[in-house]
């Protein structure tokens, strides 16, 4: 077992349009969470053969812990588990969540790539977006963790919010731009079931405009382009060398543990999900109980469907022998169209196929 | 009971003048039924027939009544089809009558319908006695239906019984006049058995009965019978009258109505028309009127799930036991795969077939576009028949066409008349003549190829008159005519299920009317798909589908896998219910749509 996600689901304040499980600290007793996460933690030392490449902090919103929670949760986990192996250790940070000196105790504790969720650079999209920083905020933040010497820094961003113009979305590019981060993530807005964004698209206030989307797309990913930033997996750019090790594992199909209320893991051909409950997570885990809800087992048949919907979103592309022989008229045929191209046994989609690759994903599956 | 006791009759009317509400009294009054067995519309015995307010089989019964001058007489009613579809077995069994009642609405007064049918009833030498329906609707007109049966029909007003089946009005009046004015059957007396097989229904218990209008001799259990058409003989195995429901008997004589049951697998093999007589001592000449009928309008028929095409085949199979004018063979299309080419006799026997398959063995299945029987003679001096658009030869092999075309009678009141004139000669009809029945209706007689009347001839007419116009058709034989096949290419392949046979006329209109929904209904693909209607090479219309651009979603990490997984599969499950054609993939769902359209 390589990767390891902690989630980490406190929010000051819930957005909108956001799936994950979250919810404001509350009431939650703060030092239990983090003794039931370490718990977990000691629990999967026991059940895996733990040789980490990767660890992933995300939330919710990691930083909303304090520095003493969080700190101890980091030290915590080290004494836990043997970290010396892991080559890259991103935590997700909002602004307005961090000081100097949580930055450095963060740095310290062997953080070295943080994504920081800034989403817009202007007031009126990030409002619609609920979230509660200004863009100084953001900038500021951003400026604290450089100082703090991470060796990676990412900015997540969303497009094709509802009342933001395409010059707004060009916008927010250049600005990110400007700070010369080493990664960006541009996200499509996507309604998820049960969020607010979802209900307001139900009773008609937002519309979905396959044409508007991907005009951004495009925006996107020629300005990113231009600007030195390869385009690596269908919503993530980053200038070389400096690719999120840890998603690739999850676009590549590797198995993963997730720690957390909530969190999802993959272990041979198994999937489940913690129970998305801080206060049960954390009475199970104090009990000696595992947190894991009933999961799936993989069929070598959903594992494939997998590896297409995701592999097809990378760079390197979808190796061609995963695609059986009465299904290879459609390599041909979508290669004529251009939407694909074939390199070094590899499918990998064309600028007019990228934004496709669901529909790619599916025509090549099942003749 | 000597035969100057029995009387044959039949009922004419058009559809919902109250025909079959009338036989229902007919029966309850000469307690052929009870009250108590009552169901209303009792001798319409499917459910598609009771439920349409239409007969489709024949329906005869024989009623004892005791006369105002107290004798007993035998009256056979045979309640015919009131579909022009149909008119073959209605004339078979007009010819088994003597008299029929001309029923006419007292509120509507006289209908296409009612002229077309009264003139098959003329045909056959029938005592025709006018019956006015309905008189007790507020709405009814006596006097003026009175005057129309002078003025159009040429019928003796003063002949005409006033009733209303509905209420029970008039019903005695009108069992007296039928014993009154309806001649007996007269037996030719030289012993020969003759008997015209009127209809005939495949029983699964007892296999085919047959329905016969003995004319002369007798039948009797035991007896070697011979049907003088299609030459094959058999045994009766049993006889009977119908009360409404088969009742056996001993003999069925000189004048007699009723069903034999002899030892003959299919109704294909009783031909309607056909002659009975005696294998020992056959008849030397058949009784009149016989003809063989054929298809006229043909449809693919194919189920919506390929899976299903074993049990279609089980399903058009028996159905044809029952209904021997329905043809079927096997064909496949590259867009629906295996189904059936079917013959019917006209529109409403299509559709009457096709609810049949849904409702009796609830098959889901999608029609092509129906098409008329066209004869091509080519160059070579070869000649065919085309009832499938994908045999119809290359142009330049093509010497001439021959469409079949229509005499259509279509009643309308006045101020429709330009209207109506302007749709028969957009449907390339001519109008012969304009008849004027009475201050607000006239009669137009026209003549239209078959195929611009099977799709949506009566429903414009409707449309046009608001309900008020009717209309009726007969077989006119065929003419040349500027034909040419269309195709329909998607992505550049065309649809063979799309394919037809039109006027060169109308191929533009329809070529882009045809482009239009499938543009309509085909979803985005990931390219773009040109439709394209074409006549030959010659594109004559075209649509084109403009591609997906985008569809994926933003992010996919840990919790999103399977989400996506799930996405993916429900999408790959949906392409099993799609058509590839070449590399476009197309829901069963819009085929149906455009062919349900057509």
């Amino acid at each position: 077992m390589r990767h390891l996600y902690v989630h980490i689901p406190f929010c000051h304040r819930v957005c909108p349009y956001c799936s994950f499980y979250k919810h404001t600290p509350g009431n939650t007793p703060m030092a239990a969470f983090v003794d039931a996460v370490l718990a977990e933690a000691e629990m999967a030392g026991r059940d895996y053969d733990l040789k980490l490449d990767t660890v992933y902090f995300g939330g919710g919103t990691p930083t909303a812990l304090s520095e003493v929670h969080l700190e101890r949760l980091l030290t915590g986990l080290r004494e836990r588990m043997d970290l010396t192996g892991v080559r890259e250790f991103t935590c997700e940070v909002n602004p307005r969540t961090i000081t100097d000196s949580k930055a450095d105790m963060m740095r310290a504790q062997g953080i070295d790539r943080i994504s920081l969720g800034i989403q817009a650079w202007d007031e009126e999209t990030l409002r619609t977006l609920g979230r509660d920083h200004a863009p100084d905020d953001a900038e500021e933040t951003f400026h604290t963790l450089r100082k703090a010497g991470f060796r990676s820094v990412s900015i997540d961003l969303m497009f094709s919010i509802p009342g933001q113009s395409l010059e707004a979305w060009r916008g927010t590019l250049e600005r990110s731009i400007s700070l010369n981060p080493n990664h960006i993530s541009a996200y499509n807005l996507n309604y998820e079931e049960d969020t607010e964004f979802f209900e307001r698209l139900r009773k008609g206030q937002y519309r979905v405009e396959e044409e508007r989307d991907a005009d951004f797309f495009y925006a996107a990913l020629d300005q990113l382009n231009s600007a030195g930033y390869e385009h690596y997996e269908i919503s993530n750019y980053a200038r070389p060398g400096y690719r999120s090790i840890h998603n690739e594992a999850y676009w590549l199909g590797e198995d993963y543990i997730g720690l957390g209320p909530g969190s999802y893991s993959t272990a041979k051909d198994h999937r489940w999900q913690n129970i998305a409950d801080t206060n049960r997570y954390i009475e199970l885990l104090q009990s000696g109980q595992s947190a894991a809800q009933p999961g799936e087992a993989l069929t070598a048949e959903q594992r494939r469907t997998e590896r297409f919907g995701l592999e097809l979103r990378t760079a390197r592309g979808l190796p061609e022998s995963l695609v059986k022989a009465p299904e290879q008229r459609m390599i041909r045929v979508l290669g004529e169209e251009g939407l694909l191209l074939v390199e070094n046994g590899h499918i990998r989609l064309t600028r007019a196929g990228k934004p496709l690759v669901d529909s790619v994903a599916v025509a090549l599956m099942g003749a | 009971m000597p035969i100057e006791n029995t009387r044959n009759f039949s009922i004419i009317a058009h559809i919902d003048h109250g025909k079959t509400t009338l036989s229902d009294r007919l029966l309850e009054f000469t307690k052929t039924i009870t009250v108590r067995e009552q169901q209303d519309q009792l001798l319409d015995a499917m459910d598609l027939e009771r439920e349409r307010g239409i007969t489709i089989k024949a329906h005869p019964v024989c009623m004892n009544y005791k006369g105002r001058d107290g004798k007993d007489y035998k009256l056979n009613l045979l309640d015919t089809p009131g579909h022009v579809d149909f008119s073959y077995e209605v004339s078979r069994s007009l010819a088994a009558c003597e008299g029929a009642l001309l029923l006419i609405d007292a509120s509507q007064g006289v209908e296409a319908q009612t002229v077309a049918n009264l003139n098959l009833a003329l045909q056959q030498n029938l005592h025709v006695i006018p019956v006015i329906n309905k008189v007790d609707l507020p709405s009814a007109d006596i006097e003026k239906c009175k005057r129309q049966l002078e003025d159009i029909l040429q019928l003796p007003a003063d002949e005409a019984v006033p009733a209303s089946a509905k209420m029970g009005i008039g019903i005695e009046d009108i069992l007296e006049a039928i014993v009154a004015f309806c001649p007996p059957p007269k037996d030719p007396g030289d012993g020969y058995l003759r008997a015209s097989v009127f209809d005939s229904i495949f029983d699964p218990y007892r296999g085919v009965v047959s329905y016969v209008r003995v004319i002369s001799g007798t039948i009797i259990r035991g007896q070697k019978v011979r049907l003088m058409a299609s030459g094959n003989d058999s045994e009766i195995k049993d006889l009977g009258t119908f009360r409404p429901k088969m009742v056996p008997c001993e003999k069925l004589e000189a004048g007699d109505v009723g069903y034999i049951i002899a030892n003959v697998k299919t109704t294909a093999d009783v031909k309607i028309g056909d002659t009975l007589t005696e294998s020992r001592k056959p008849a030397p000449e058949p009784l009149p009127g016989f003809k063989e009928i054929h298809p006229l309008v043909f449809s693919g028929i194919y189920p919506v799930s390929t899976d299903d095409f074993e049990a279609l085949k089980l399903a058009v199979g028996k159905l044809q036991i029952n209904d021997a004018a329905f043809t079927f063979m096997a064909e496949s299309s590259a867009a629906l795969g295996f189904g059936f080419r079917c013959g019917f006799l006209g529109l409403l026997h299509m559709e009457i077939v096709q609810e049949r398959l849904r409702r009796e063995f609830n098959m889901d299945v999608i029609s092509t576009y129906p098409s008329v029987i066209y004869d091509v003679r080519k160059t070579d001096g070869t000649e065919l028949q085309v009832d499938n658009p994908t045999f119809l030869p290359p142009a330049n092999e093509i010497e001439e066409i021959r469409e079949p075309i229509v005499k259509v009678d279509i009643m309308i009141p006045n101020e429709n008349i330009g209207d109506v004139m302007q749709m028969v000669m957009d449907k390339r009809g001519v109008v012969n003549n304009t008849e004027t029945l009475d201050d607000r209706r006239v009669l137009l007689h026209t003549v239209l190829p078959l195929n611009e009347i099977l799709v949506d001839f009566n429903d414009k007419l409707k449309s046009i008159t608001r309900g008020y116009g009717s209309m009726d058709y007969e077989h006119a034989g065929t003419q040349p005519a500027e034909l040419v096949k269309m195709d329909i290419l998607i992505a550049s392949e065309p649809v063979d299920a799309f394919s037809c046979i039109v006027h060169r006329s109308k191929a533009e209109s329809r070529g882009r009317q045809l482009c239009a929904k499938l543009k309509e209904v085909i979803p985005q693909q990931l390219f773009v798909v040109a439709i394209q209607a074409a006549i030959g090479g010659k594109i004559i219309a075209r649509e084109s589908i403009s591609a997906l651009r985008k569809d994926v979603t933003a992010k996919c990490y840990g919790g999103d896998i399977s989400r996506k997984r799930k996405l993916l599969e429900k999408q790959k499950e949906g392409k099993k219910r799609m058509k590839s054609i070449g590399r476009v993939n197309i829901p069963q769902e819009a085929f149906i749509e455009v062919l349900k359209n057509n």
